[in-house]
């Protein structure tokens, strides 16, 4: 077996299982803490207010936007950058196709994908930058911020080295990190990617459920 | 074949002096500061072929076959239709025999003097000692664009290296197949990256472009060689090495931008001779950059006490402001940059 | 470990369910919350930046409670154990930096609901000893008088008597079987008793049937602003049971924030069971009369006005709408403040702050944001502050940056342009 092989076969294999459990364990772990009930009689529904939440916070309010602007415009270039090149990237959508789910849908085009990928990563990088270069950011981040960063960055640039397609070993290269940041993952910040609904979601329940018009 | 390839240096040299990189270009300069008397100005076409390069057999007709156009009319080439050109060999020689030769050496020569200037003279302290007390000097934003800046700047910086040395420095010591593979990643990596230098750069220029301008106090510092060497310099928010430092980097950024272009959609000129500059204005411009870089950085981190806190904090002490940028302290302050800063109460430092 | 640490940090894990948990989880230290804390904007401090105050009880839990801490115990991969030196250095941070306010929630991408869960952090504080000693001294005194500021039942019906005298009207004490029982804060029966007449004014023109518990006057709830969920039990109980013993339908929760947010939302929980009456606010009861026509409004006040949105009655109480639609009705000339509504600033005094003389120097830096607030409504004549605690903060800060503008009480304003007054003044 190659080493293309095998970070593509059976090391992926191993990364996804434990991505998947992991995180499916850290989700039904923090769940499982559970809270006592509120007992105090609603103004309205929780659970819309649960779903409220969650949509809310998707969008920043302006005035809190002021001083942090590029940071906002930065996290949101990454994020969807980066979603847009997972699930629309043509060599992405194949692997997925061919190794897990058996089914696939149209990739957007190279120079899309190529665009796609300079906005991902002027997000990313500013997202870290201004990590390194603000007092508060300084003071608040721990290392898991950093290695976070880093680890995607470094997932998101082998797969960049890689795209001419012309040596098995850079594609490997690739492979190889994203199997340690799926290793990574589930036992990092990078799970804010899952837990974000919870957040969002119980204060949203909380805010809902006094009736209050967020 | 000699009088073009001098011909052609003639060319280059002109573009190399625009960028006023006199110090590091100097072995390709040199030679073409003064070009042998049989050398031919490219503008006024090429007056003899060749001579004898293809031994008796070549001619001018062959030359005609294989360039797919006049000899003479080199002005109108196209890279459609053409089998071969002369420029090209030029610009092979140029890159082999100088750049690939030299080229590499700048940086380390830049990184050997400050290794030597940081041994004799040390790092510039801050005289009196940090004050405890801090005033504004860059804005997050302006922070967040330059190291933005930092951050592909050295991205490009080494993709860029592995692509225009991976043959000289790495093949040798890896083999060709680890260069390749090197090569073919980072040409994927330098492509990607370039635009969002051309972004870095214009939101660089918007952020820091004011406060340097030239003005009359710069004067002093170039007479005081910027203070390196002892004494005082006067200076607004950014000092005359600064500027020159600003200015470098937009103006040879603009020059790698627009070249990087070129070569990444050649079919943009219709002349092939234009790539052919492109890659050694490129490639020059930006071996130049990182050589200066490094001085920047190490001014801005080992080389001077409390410079660096300004790019993380977005603050610096008050007493490094008034021993570098005095006549800014007392522009934001409002305050004499000669008198003394008490220090607060020891409870408030700590 | 030593005891206060043991303590706390056993509380810490104790208070931190899958809310809270779910909160440290999701941070992704993304800074954005200090944007929106006015002790932060005011003071640029970055240690004022909010989920930095929530460290240890984060540190704890992902010590030892979130999920794969064990596993990340073996490895050593777990973050280091909370220290005692730690925890007293947060105190400050805990008691003095956060009005529970609950504005960097708005701002959070994740939704942190940093204001909750500082209120559970406090817990381990409280349990542990660690409590500044402004709020420790409101805690004696409520102990004997119920009242955080010593405001007995004599003080009391002294202030009732004056009010009796101002408006003519009678106000009864505990009488059995009223509709509604109303409660007061300590700063509104001392600093402004014109509410009691008010209340009065209005509850007569209603046709309100209700009386004031002559143990159970006090609204406001020091127990929630330590974070002691048994004192704050405790000291709802006393309104409870008596509330209960009067038999009244309602119980009326005065214009203070945290007061409204202690009976209402976290009552029930601290007692464990749901009352027999209902909690209404006060705000809530005059703009039901007033859209049922039972205190209709007459001649509108036209100076210039705007209004202070107190943070546990608006952004965590969910009154937004009913102060707005009154006082549009009782002044000519009302106009919000920048911010105004659910991102409104706090005045910088609650969530115990204000009990807290340490904190002053802090409160009042935080209190510039209001100023210039303030100072950017054109023309502005008075400000409309339905929360005693924030009306003797506005008082302090206007001291401080010398500003001018009356301070007035929502009921007060509403009483001050009924129909009828106009009418007998006619
Ligand atoms: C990676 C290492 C680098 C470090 C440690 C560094 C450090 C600094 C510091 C401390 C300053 C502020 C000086 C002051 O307060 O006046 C500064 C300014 C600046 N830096 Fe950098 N820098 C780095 C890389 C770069 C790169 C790669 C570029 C551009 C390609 C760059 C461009 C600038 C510019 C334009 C300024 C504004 C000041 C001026 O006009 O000269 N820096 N840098
Ligand atoms: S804004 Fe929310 S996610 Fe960001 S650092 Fe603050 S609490 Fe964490
Ligand atoms: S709740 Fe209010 S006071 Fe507390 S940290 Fe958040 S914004 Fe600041």
């Amino acid at each position: 077996m190659s080493f293309l092989e095998f970070v593509q076969g059976p090391m992926f294999i191993f990364a996804a299982t434990v991505f998947v459990l992991g995180a499916l364990w850290r989700l039904v772990g923090i769940i499982k803490i559970g809270r006592k009930k509120d007992i105090s009689p609603p103004k309205a529904s929780a659970a819309a207010g649960f779903i409220k939440g969650n949509l809310r916070h998707f969008w920043p309010r302006g005035i809190f936007a002021k001083r942090t602007m590029v940071h906002i415009v930065g996290g949101y270039g990454f994020h969807l950058g980066l979603f847009a090149l997972i699930f629309f990237g043509a060599y992405h959508i194949d692997f997925l196709n061919e190794r897990i789910l058996g089914f696939s849908w149209p990739a957007m085009p190279r120079w899309a994908f190529l665009m796609v990928s300079g906005i991902a990563f002027a997000g990313l990088i500013i997202l870290w930058v201004r990590r390194i270069s603000d007092p508060v950011m300084r003071l608040i981040s721990d290392k898991d911020d950093h290695i976070g960063s880093w680890l995607t960055f470094l997932v998101m640039l082998s797969g960049c080295f890689a795209l001419e397609q012309a040596h098995d070993i850079l594609r490997a290269i690739h492979m190889l990190l994203v199997n340690i940041w799926l290793l990574y993952f589930p036992f990092s910040r990078l799970m804010h990617g899952f837990t974000f609904f919870l957040s969002r979601g119980s204060s949203g329940a909380t805010y809902g459920r006094k009736g209050i018009d967020l | 074949m000699q009088n073009q390839i001098h011909s052609f240096r003639n060319f280059l040299s002109l573009g190399i002096l625009m960028l006023m990189f006199a110090a590091f270009v100097a072995p390709v300069a040199a030679q073409s500061v003064l070009p042998p008397g049989n050398a031919v100005n490219l503008d006024d076409g090429i007056e003899e072929g060749p001579s004898n390069a293809l031994g008796n057999l070549s001619d001018t007709e062959i030359w005609d076959i294989f360039r797919g156009g006049n000899p003479r009319d080199i002005l109108a080439p196209t890279i459609e239709g053409q089998v071969m050109t002369t420029t090209g060999q030029q610009w092979r020689v140029i890159r082999e025999q100088y750049i690939l030769k030299y080229l590499g050496w700048a940086p380390l020569i830049v990184i050997g003097i400050l290794a030597v200037f940081y041994l004799i003279r040390g790092p510039m302290k801050i005289a009196a000692g940090r004050s405890g007390k801090t005033i504004p000097r860059f804005s997050l934003s302006a922070r967040v664009a330059h190291w933005f800046m930092a951050a592909i700047f050295i991205i490009l910086g080494l993709t860029g290296l592995v692509i225009l040395l991976g043959r000289v420095v790495i093949a040798p010591y890896l083999g060709l197949e680890a260069n390749s593979v090197l090569t073919s990643a980072a040409l994927q990596g330098h492509n990607l990256f370039g635009p969002l230098f051309i972004f870095a750069l214009i939101w660089l220029f918007i952020k820091f472009v004011r406060g340097n301008f030239f003005q009359w106090v710069d004067l002093k510092w170039i007479f005081k060689l910027g203070g390196f060497f002892g004494g005082h310099v006067s200076s607004r928010q950014f000092n005359f090495g600064e500027k020159i430092w600003f200015w470098m980097v937009i103006l040879v950024g603009i020059v790698i931008s627009i070249t990087g272009i070129i070569m990444l959609f050649p079919s943009l000129v219709e002349d092939v001779r234009w790539l052919q500059l492109s890659t050694i204005l490129h490639a020059v411009g930006a071996v130049g950059l990182i050589a200066v870089a490094f001085g920047h950085i190490y001014i801005g981190t080992i080389g001077m006490e409390g410079s660096i806190d300004s790019m993380l904090k977005g603050e610096v002490d008050e007493n490094w402001a008034k021993e570098h940028h005095d006549l800014w302290y007392e522009e934001v302050t409002g305050k004499s940059a000669t008198e003394e800063t008490e220090a607060p109460a020891k409870e408030e430092i700590s | 470990m030593s005891n206060i640490t043991e303590t706390a940090v056993e509380k810490f894990l104790e208070h931190t369910d899958s809310e809270a948990a779910s909160f440290f989880e999701a941070c992704v230290k993304c800074g954005q919350c200090a944007e929106a804390c006015h002790f932060h904007l005011a003071t640029g401090d970055p240690r004022q930046t909010p989920i930095y105050k929530l460290r240890p009880m984060e540190r704890a839990y992902k010590r030892d409670k979130a999920p794969f801490s064990s596993l990340k115990k073996m490895l050593g991969l777990a973050p280091k154990p909370v220290t005692e030196a730690e925890l007293k250095e947060w105190e400050e941070l805990v008691y003095d930096s956060c009005n529970m306010c609950g504005r960097c929630t708005l701002a959070c991408p994740m939704g942190i609901d940093i204001a909750g869960t500082i209120r559970k952090m406090r817990e381990g504080y409280s349990a542990a000893g660690l409590v500044p000693e402004g709020l420790q001294r409101s805690a004696e005194f409520v102990k004997k008088t119920s009242s955080p500021m010593g405001v007995t039942i004599k003080a009391l019906k002294a202030q009732i008597a004056h009010q009796e005298k101002a408006t003519g009207i009678k106000i009864e004490v505990d009488k059995k079987g009223a509709d509604y029982m109303c409660t007061f804060s300590s700063m509104e029966i001392m600093g402004y008793p014109e509410v009691l007449g008010a209340y009065a004014k209005l509850f007569k023109r209603a046709g309100l049937s209700w009386t004031i518990s002559s143990v159970a006057y006090e609204a406001t709830n020091v127990g929630v602003q330590i974070g002691s969920a048994p004192m704050a039990k405790e000291i709802l109980e006393r309104v409870v049971d008596a509330a209960e013993a009067l038999n009244v339908k309602y119980v009326i929760s005065p214009e203070c924030g945290h007061a409204y947010g202690a009976i209402r939302w976290a009552g029930p929980n601290l007692m464990g069971r749901q009352f027999k009456f209902e909690v209404v606010h006060i705000i809530e009861v005059i703009d039901k009369l007033r859209r049922e026509g039972r205190i209709p409004a007459g001649k509108k006040d036209d100076r210039r006005m705007t209004l202070h949105d107190p943070c546990q009655i608006i952004r965590r109480g969910g009154l937004l709408k009913e102060p707005r639609k009154l006082l549009n009705e009782s002044c000519s000339d009302f106009v919000e403040m920048k911010y105004a509504g659910l991102s409104n600033f706090c005045c910088g005094g609650g969530g115990g702050v204000s009990a807290n003389p340490r904190a002053d120097e802090l409160k009042t830096k935080a209190f510039s944001l209001k100023a210039e607030q303030l100072n950017g409504v054109e023309g502005l004549e008075a400000v409309v502050v339905p929360c005693g605690n924030c009306r003797a903060v506005f008082e302090d800060g206007f001291d401080e940056y010398e500003l001018d503008f009356e301070v007035l009480g929502l009921s007060e304003l509403v009483a001050g342009t009924l129909a009828g007054d106009d009418q007998k003044q006619g």
